[in-house]
């Protein structure tokens, strides 16, 4: 059995952690199925789906990890006219954001439940916001 | 208070409901993967710049390919939703046979607040005759004319008609029409100043964004092909800021803007107080400008 549902966010700041856990949790239990892989991913390529513990100070550090790796004033390539868009493109510090947080996790369904950690959150994490985005959960099993 | 100047509100959903409609205007414009987009993202898109009013352009091209981008009765739909946000200008193709009546019409019963021209893509030059009446009919309802200059992105619009030196017959004949010319001319950068600096009338705007990322282009232009200080201190009157979004977006454009180093009075000038004079909402401090 596979079973999709797409939600709708929309992010009100060009960085910015939302919580999905509840919504993917949800969606595991009344999709019907018992035993299987949940997969969680963006549709996106200046947004990161991420797991990690819910905390505002961990939210904050991993915020300030990345405008370490990644500065806003460098000298980068994704930064011209693009003809497929019509726009120019200069969002880079955006796309190697969402590198490096990677676009998508897993979770074990068990018995029609989200296996997880205590400690664990998924988050939708923007780096281009504000915008209107999309993330798809997967349920794959019986 | 920031208005940005120049905006085609081509993904507004309100007005994206027909799917061919929307290609029509996608395709004319030459912007793609972008989909409409509500109301509230609009305004929050807005509020998050600091932006308080937007002016919305329409394009018609009746005459050149038979639809508008965005019409003037669209223009209108959108202003109604957020009228306090939104500033509607009208336009009208110079070649069809009721232009005048269209404009007429967009000032008097849409109340729409200033005409946009599109030389480049209306194919007709800003000091050919046939512009007159409606030169005329700008000047009856004191509203004020937004110029495409210079390079366009748009498919099938020549530069030649867009050309700055194209508007000096009309700054000279029309000294009462305020109008902007916008993208700075890019790139005709020089010839540009040479307008807006002789011209009390001509206004700019700094909706540019073709090369680099906004603060290296910003810098090439406003530092480098202009004088370092030319618009502190022969412009601080004549540049407004305009996006041209959804091509160029004020979130790239505003902090470039910001990091040029304008005296505070010479950025608030540039980031609204500018605009005011142009739409007529209030005369110049400095009445040889007005």
């Amino acid at each position: 059995m596979v079973k999709l549902k797409t939600i709708v966010l929309r992010s009100t700041a060009e960085f910015q952690m939302i919580k999905i856990t509840e919504e993917i949790r949800s969606f595991i239990e009344e999709c019907g199925v018992q035993n299987g892989i949940a997969a969680v991913i963006s549709a996106h390529t200046t947004t990161g789906i991420m797991v990690n513990e819910g905390l505002e100070c961990v939210e904050t550090d991993i915020e300030e990890l990345l405008e370490r790796l990644v500065p806003k004033d460098m000298p980068y390539a994704h930064a011209h006219f693009l003809p497929s868009y019509g726009a120019t493109g200069s969002n880079s510090p955006s796309h190697l954001k969402s590198m490096l947080s990677g676009n998508s996790c897993m979770f074990v369904v068990q018995n029609g439940k989200m296996i997880s950690g205590d400690a664990q959150d998924v988050y939708l994490s923007e780096f281009d916001g504000p915008k209107s985005r999309k993330v798809h959960i997967q349920v794959i099993g019986e | 208070m920031i208005i940005d100047v120049h905006t085609h509100p081509i993904f507004h959903k309100a007005i994206s409901e027909d799917k061919g409609v929307l290609d029509y205007r996608k395709q004319q414009f030459g912007i793609y993967k972008q989909s409409p987009a509500p109301i509230e993202s609009v305004l929050q898109e807005m509020d998050y710049m600091g932006v308080s009013r937007s002016i919305l352009l329409p394009i018609d091209l009746t005459t050149q390919s038979g639809g508008w981008i965005v019409s003037n009765e669209e223009v209108r739909t959108i202003t109604e939703l957020a009228p306090d946000r939104f500033i509607g200008f009208a336009s009208v193709d110079p070649y069809r046979s009721d232009a005048v009546e269209v404009l007429d019409r967009a000032f008097r019963v849409l109340d729409l607040k200033g005409l946009k021209l599109h030389p480049s893509k209306q194919k007709f030059y800003p000091n050919d005759d046939i512009m007159k009446p409606i030169y005329k009919k700008c000047l009856e309802y004191d509203k004020p004319i937004m110029f495409h200059a210079g390079m366009s992105w748009e498919p099938d619009a020549p530069a030649k008609y867009s050309h700055p030196l194209h508007f000096e017959d009309v700054a000279i004949a029309y000294p009462e029409l305020r109008m902007c010319l916008a993208h700075f001319g890019w790139p005709w950068i020089q010839e540009t100043v040479m307008l807006l600096l002789k011209y009390p009338n001509v206004f700019t705007d700094t909706s540019i964004l073709h090369m680099d990322n906004a603060l290296d282009f910003y810098k090439q232009v406003f530092k480098t092909n202009m004088g370092p200080l030319w618009i502190e201190r022969n412009l601080n009157d004549k540049v407004m800021f305009g996006t041209n979004s959804p091509r160029f977006k004020a979130k790239r454009l505003l902090p470039a803007l910001e990091a040029m180093e304008f005296r505070p009075k010479t950025l608030q000038k540039i980031l609204g107080g500018n605009a005011e004079v142009f739409l007529g909402e209030r005369r110049n401090e400095r009445p040889w400008l007005n």
